[in-house]
């Protein structure tokens, strides 16, 4: 019985892992250029895709071909940056948030139904060598994939910090979000900031998409559920806060299997989505997040 | 001038009423339902969403619950109307229970919020109810087209026109203060969680009764569809591309979403979804205030009327 | 160096200035002066892009920088220290001189810059570790001001540098700004407190309303009744 408790944690928390990455990505975006990029579900899915394609065209491995993933996750970034998310750098605050919303709830529709014509509603999966193999610790046993999937999700999250506290660009990056008028007047360009950032967190996306491909399966309509926890994670953790975030992904992941065993699998989604309201409602800041921002 | 636009209503609603005797072809009075029901939708959600600017992504919700109530009222024998009615107020009766704490959250919180709420109840009732809602063999047997068009013109009549009465009355104008802003309109004495609140319940009960008419209409579905958020976006991207906040706005916002589905469905297929994102992207960004915006545009043009000249201001405009 | 020629600015529909014009040379301490909401704040905002004229011309050795984006501005060699300094409180008194260092001419000279920063402010150099949220409120002006200077600006703007100070800080702050003048930064000062600027500054405008009321030498603008009834009384 143990066992089978401790099995489905760790089975949360390597999910969670990838809710996580997910939520950074978001995070990211929303945090230095506050774009509420709803259609960030459907950048993952189209990672997810290129990395399938890449395995079924190329035989690259998943893994492998990740910066593949991110090149082709940056250029779709990049579009839809300059074509549509650029127009709406200037407006005050509420109206940015509420606009680019919209925005993306459009894109939702275009990007899910692209990849529904293009590849059929079918869930596509792939399967390695090294699939379903697994070690096992305690009488739990870890997948490969997977728990590659938590440690990469790390890195990324690692990474993201050191250069936002390390590097001179990301010095300009956290200037920029605390305040952007006085980051211009030291020279920084504000609009190359905002684009960085967008890139960043698409990038993300596609990572975590990959790592979805990889561990589970994908399928077109996946984007809005992706979407949705996303959004959960980055209200849990805070949005100021990437490791806050991040962690907020692993305890929903925990918190979504641990509840599995006291009611039915089909309220999983309800576990997570009563959650978020309930923080939403008592705990806005998030439950690390900063008081103000 | 007045009495010429209720006299040209009137008319119309007279034509409209006078659709299923003269015309034989069921595909039309069926265009004409989904049209009024849209045009119903659409009206309900702008009252919260456009007059009160709480932008809610969650009215699947309310559709849902009301055709729950109505269809399974009617299943087991009650007569339609009380049935509708019903799944009126139990929508209220959601709508009371979520009130309070969802307008403690602001703007875009509020937004995902409601998304959520209503994905909770989606999940749920996809839980409770798996199956399809059928309907009884009498029902079906006795199934006949043309009440149902007049349920639903009936229906379109009453929200359009509480829509248009709240537009003329103080609660209304009170609403539309608390869209511009909140802080200013709590300032002068108005009560902006009662002003949402009304709104919410009005919102909700006219969604509905939609609801519980499209449970009547619908011949077969599963208990879960009205409740899948497509329905909530659907109410947001017709309000949008008519023009929020305008009584007029939902309605041509309904009928071009109708009428343009319809088209592009013939003849585009599986690309007409795509076609109304592009579209809905395109509203958003160059026509904030929809088709009726656009239309004032013109007319303003055609009129050749000035516009003060305001310099272009960097980011973050200080107001 | 530095020329405006009726700038007209708009604040939405609202006109916040009217037909301003005026000019900095090189090497010149100028300043600008004026009652509260008199447009001070937004003549510095045209000149530093973060407003665009709806009229005028604004020329800086000659180029037109009226369309110029913000931090293209800064690259041009104008730099300013808004009002209340905003200096970036997360991160420590270094990373703040570094970043204002941003641009490419900037970076390339940046230790230098810094240490000549630090021969300004010493203070800055002692507390060079610590996050810039911590410092008192006149050490935050400094890090403005140096940050600013990082730039290797030709032109040096200061919106108020001396609000909120203890007065015997504001004597020291205005000590550093004649020497930053006088180590041959231009510099156009932005003050509240008009007897101050007008000891420092060679020349000066007087500002009322969105229009240019004044302008003359420090000493004779002094002497003029208006100006001594209406902010020295």
């Amino acid at each position: 019985m143990i066992e089978a408790v401790a099995q489905n944690l760790v089975f949360g928390i390597l999910l969670g892992a990838l809710y996580g990455l997910a939520a950074v990505g978001i995070a990211m975006v929303f945090g230095v250029t506050k774009f509420l990029n709803v259609a960030h579900g459907e950048l993952l899915m189209f990672g997810g895709y290129a990395s399938f394609w890449l395995f079924k065209l190329f035989n690259l491995d998943p893994f492998l071909s990740l910066p593949l993933t991110i090149i082709f996750l940056l250029l779709i970034g990049t579009v839809l940056y300059k074509l549509l998310f650029v127009r709406m750098v200037k407006l005050p605050e509420e109206e940015k948030i509420k606009n680019t919303m919209l925005v993306g709830f459009g894109l939702t529709l275009i990007l899910q139904n692209i990849a529904l014509n293009l590849w059929t509603a079918d869930d596509r999966g792939i399967t390695t060598s090294y699939s379903g193999a697994a070690f096992t610790l305690l009488g739990v046993r870890f997948p490969y994939v997977r728990v590659a999937g938590l440690v990469i999700s790390l890195v990324c999250l690692f990474a993201l910090q050191q250069f936002l506290r390390r590097t001179y660009t990301g010095k300009a990056i956290r200037a920029t979000v605390e305040d952007w008028e006085a980051a211009s007047l030291v020279g920084i360009d504000v609009h190359k900031v905002y684009l960085l950032s967008f890139l960043i967190g698409t990038a993300l996306a596609g990572v975590a998409g990959a790592l979805v491909l990889v561990s589970f399966s994908v399928e077109p309509a996946m984007g809005m559920h992706w979407t949705l926890k996303s959004l959960i994670v980055m209200v849990l953790g805070g949005a100021g806060n990437f490791m806050g975030t991040f962690v907020g992904g692993i305890l929903l992941g925990a918190t979504e299997s641990t509840a599995a065993f006291f009611i039915p699998g089909n309220y999983r989604q309800v576990v997570g989505l009563v959650l978020f309201l309930l923080i939403l409602i008592f705990k806005p800041q998030g439950l690390f997040g900063a008081k103000e921002r | 001038m007045r009495n010429l636009r209720i006299i040209s209503i009137i008319l119309l609603i007279i034509i409209l009423a006078c659709v299923p005797q003269v015309v034989e072809k069921d595909s039309i009075i069926n265009l004409l339902c989904l049209v009024f029901l849209y045009i119903s939708l659409a009206s309900a959600w702008n009252i919260l969403g456009g007059f009160t600017g709480q932008t809610s992504l969650g009215h699947a919700a309310f559709f849902g619950l009301g055709a729950l109530a109505a269809r399974l009222l009617w299943i087991r024998g009650f007569p339609i109307y009380p049935s509708i009615l019903a799944g009126g107020l139990l929508a209220v009766v959601f709508a009371l229970l979520i009130g309070f704490p969802s307008f403690r959250l602001k703007g875009v919180y509020f937004a995902i919020g409601t998304l959520a709420l209503a994905q909770i109840l989606n999940v749920t009732v996809g839980n409770v109810f798996p199956t399809i809602a059928a309907l009884p063999v009498e029902e079906l047997v006795a199934y006949q087209l043309t009440p149902r068009y007049y349920l639903f013109l009936g229906l379109a009549v009453i929200v359009v026109g509480v829509a248009y009465l709240l537009v003329n009355s103080r609660l209304g104008l009170g609403m539309m203060a608390v869209r511009e802003e909140e802080d200013a309109a709590e300032s002068l004495g108005i009560s902006a969680l009662r002003h949402k609140l009304l709104a919410l319940v009005i919102s909700a009960f006219l969604t509905g009764l939609a609801g519980g008419a499209f449970a009547y209409y619908h011949v077969s579905y599963y208990f879960q569809f009205p409740f899948t958020p497509m329905w909530s976006l659907d109410m947001l991207t017709m309000v949008y591309i008519g023009g929020t906040g305008t009584v007029l706005g939902p309605i041509i916002g309904a009928v071009f979403f109708v009428v343009l589905k319809e088209f592009l469905v013939l003849n585009v297929g599986e690309y007409h979804l795509i076609i109304f994102g592009v579209l809905f992207v395109l509203v958003v960004l160059f026509l904030p205030g929809g088709i009726i915006s656009a239309w004032k545009k013109i007319r303003d043009a055609l009129t050749h009327r000035t516009k003060s000249n305001a310099v272009k201001l960097s980011p973050e405009a200080k107001s | 160096m530095l020329e405006l020629e009726e700038i007209n600015a708009f604040y939405g529909d609202l006109q916040a200035l009217w037909g301003i014009s005026m000019h900095v040379s090189e090497g010149e301490l100028v300043a600008l002066v004026g009652p509260n909401g008199a447009g001070k704040t937004t003549t510095l905002r045209i000149i530093s892009g973060l407003l665009k004229p709806a009229s005028g011309s604004l020329r800086f050795y000659g180029q037109d920088l009226g369309k110029e984006s913000v931090h293209k501005i800064v690259e041009q060699g104008i730099s300013q220290v808004p009002e209340s300094g905003r200096i970036f409180t997360g991160m420590s008194v270094l990373e703040n001189l570094e970043l204002g260092a941003f641009t490419p001419n900037a970076r390339k000279e940046k230790d230098k810059t810094l240490n000549w920063v630090y021969g300004i402010f010493p203070r800055l150099e002692e507390r060079k570790s610590q996050r810039a949220g911590t410092l008192s409120g006149g050490e935050r002006q400094m890090l403005a001001i140096g940050r600013a200077l990082m730039s290797k600006p030709k032109l040096l703007m200061l919106d108020e540098p001396s609000f909120g100070l203890a007065p015997i800080l504001v004597e020291q702050m205005f000590e550093m700004i004649t020497e930053i003048n006088r180590q041959g930064v231009t510099i156009l000062l932005v003050e509240q407190n008009v007897r101050a600027a007008l000891e420092l500054a060679q020349r000066a405008y007087v500002i009322e309303n969105g229009r240019i009321v004044g302008e003359g030498k420090g000493d004779d603008l002094l002497s003029f009744e208006s100006i001594r009834s209406a902010y020295l009384a």
